[in-house]
């Protein structure tokens, strides 16, 4: 493989519990397409999307800068992240404290605080999904899927924080569209699936709502369950970890409420890929951590 | 002879709205909302909703400081941004309701309404300030238990099968807490911020 390109990689807090098979089939896929996976150095929580009711937002911010500080330690111009909760905000501080001098100088003396080197927000961050697009590119990907998964029926759901609100990328210009965006199917053809059409692509589950009180968002989860029935899916796959969690945990409530009979896998991007790059199901694509096991994509895996 | 000039009562109080502008995250493009609706109407949790972020807007021009700090609209967004792409204004509508939402936590009037988001939002945060990483488990037991013994209980109970889901399929943490190395470095760090912010 030609040279590899350095990245450092905020994991973030569900790496280690709710969405390790995220992160186990990022590490496993990305240094297969020329992206080496570096670590930011003693990472710590981004506050997710409601730190700043809970800690306010400067030391939000703070938290944040403190990666981004530690980032930089790596040498690396870019940075990047599989989770859009850790995206969002990661991202957005950096962008403030590059534009705001107030909340930089802030910053800077939270930073000092802890003994830390000033930050001025000149490091590059980018969703992993936007890195496929724009680093890596899809034929690559189709290159390298040599274990083409034929006759797997994908819906395709990007969910919200993965493009909105910043699917503008540090290198100008988007990645995608908030409203039609198609990398995620392009994903799935590149590792020769088939990608239905899916009307509420970019659909919210309820994201940290329905983690505290799911009752009030079970019916948006119905309807992404019944569309992804309805146009025939195999599995769904989404970037992101706290859609994949949500949707998989709550069938069977959903199930119990509205006396249906959902057993849908939800997988990700990067599993499809693990297993389209004939990679080990378990160590790379982590397919045994889905709760509801992705039974037709299990027999396509190379043993 | 002439009429006295009228002298119209002032009924709207302008210094909240003020204030929002000067204070609030993207508060500065308030004034540019044209009651549209678009937000409104793209939000997928209106339902639960007393205003939405249209009527919000109009609201704190108006100056109901109290009815919108303790509206139900702060604490059922998501944060989809779906009405913050969409705005045709370009007004970044969630990061003023999420402003909006962390000034009236912090102004006392999310825990007078027993406000989950409150609760889960407190727990999530004592996780990340204390070891620097969010232990979902933890923050999801702290969270139930913030409702009471009985309540707690019952939640807990409510999930256990999903727990044990999680758990066989690795990805509930089982023992101590994941922490990071340094934490006396991030406790100094957002004591630090907590100080500036308080500063303003
Ligand atoms: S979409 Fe924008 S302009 Fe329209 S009501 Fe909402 S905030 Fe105002
Ligand atoms: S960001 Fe919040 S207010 Fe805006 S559409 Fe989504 S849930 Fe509704």
């Amino acid at each position: 493989m030609s040279e590899k390109m350095k990245f450092t990689y905020y994991p973030g807090c569900s790496s280690e519990a709710t969405g390790r098979h995220l992160d186990e089939s990022t590490r496993a896929v990305f240094p297969e397409l020329g992206i080496e996976v570096q670590d930011i150095e003693d990472w710590n929580c981004c506050g997710a999307s409601i730190g700043h009711i809970g800690g306010g937002p400067l030391p939000q911010l703070a938290l944040n800068a403190r990666n981004l500080a530690n980032a930089k330690k790596n040498g690396n111009e870019h940075v990047f992240t599989s989770c859009a909760a850790c995206y969002l905000n990661t991202h957005g501080s950096n962008l403030t404290i590059r534009e705001d001098e107030k909340k930089r100088e802030q910053a800077n003396e939270a930073l000092k605080a802890g003994g830390m080197d000033a930050y001025e927000g000149d490091l590059k961050v980018h969703h992993a999904m936007e890195v496929l697009v724009n680093f890596v590119g899809m034929d690559k990907i189709a290159e390298r899927a040599t274990n083409k998964l034929e006759g797997l029926k994908v819906a395709g759901w990007v969910g919200c924080q993965t493009v909105r609100p910043f699917a503008e990328t540090d290198d100008g210009g988007n990645y995608d569209t908030y409203e039609e965006p198609h990398f995620l199917d392009d994903i799935t053809k590149a590792c020769g699936a088939e990608a239905v059409d899916y009307e509420p692509k970019t659909n919210c589950c309820g994201g940290s709502v329905a983690v505290m009180k799911p009752e009030k968002t079970l019916h948006l989860m119905k309807l992404l369950l019944e569309e992804a029935e309805k146009a025939g899916a195999d599995v769904i796959s989404t970037p992101c970890p706290l859609c994949q969690t949500n949707l998989e945990m709550y069938q069977e409530a959903i199930n119990k409420k509205y006396g249906t009979n959902f057993n849908i896998p939800v997988v990700f991007p990067q599993q499809l890929m693990a297993v389209a790059f004939g990679m080990d199901p378990q160590k790379d694509a982590a397919l045994h951590r889905n709760t509801i096991r992705a039974e037709k994509l299990e027999k396509m895996a190379k043993k | 002879m002439t009429a006295a000039i009228p002298q119209p009562s002032r009924t709207y109080d302008l210094s909240f709205a003020r204030w929002v502008r000067e204070n609030v995250k993207g508060g500065d493009k308030m004034n540019l909302c044209m009651q549209c609706g678009v937000c409104a109407g793209s939000c997928p949790i209106g339902d639960e909703m007393d205003n939405g972020p249209r009527k919000t807007f109009m609201m704190v021009r108006a100056g109901m400081k109290e009815e919108v700090l303790s509206s139900s609209t702060l604490w059922n967004c998501t944060s989809c941004y779906r009405c913050y792409v969409r705005c045709p204004r370009g007004i970044p509508v969630t990061s003023i309701i999420q402003g909006l939402a962390a000034v009236a936590a912090k102004e006392g009037y999310a825990p007078k309404q027993k406000v989950e988001n409150y609760y889960f939002s407190k727990a999530f945060w004592w996780s990340a300030e204390k070891f620097g990483k969010t232990d979902e488990r933890l923050v999801t037991m702290k969270y139930f238990f913030s409702f009471g013994l009985s309540e707690g209980i019952k939640r807990a109970l409510d999930n256990l099968k999903i727990a044990l889901g999680m758990v066989k399929a690795g990805r509930m943490h089982i023992g101590l807490p994941h922490t990071i190395k340094n934490k006396s470095q991030l406790k100094a760090i957002v004591a630090k911020a907590k100080e500036l912010e308080q500063k303003g």
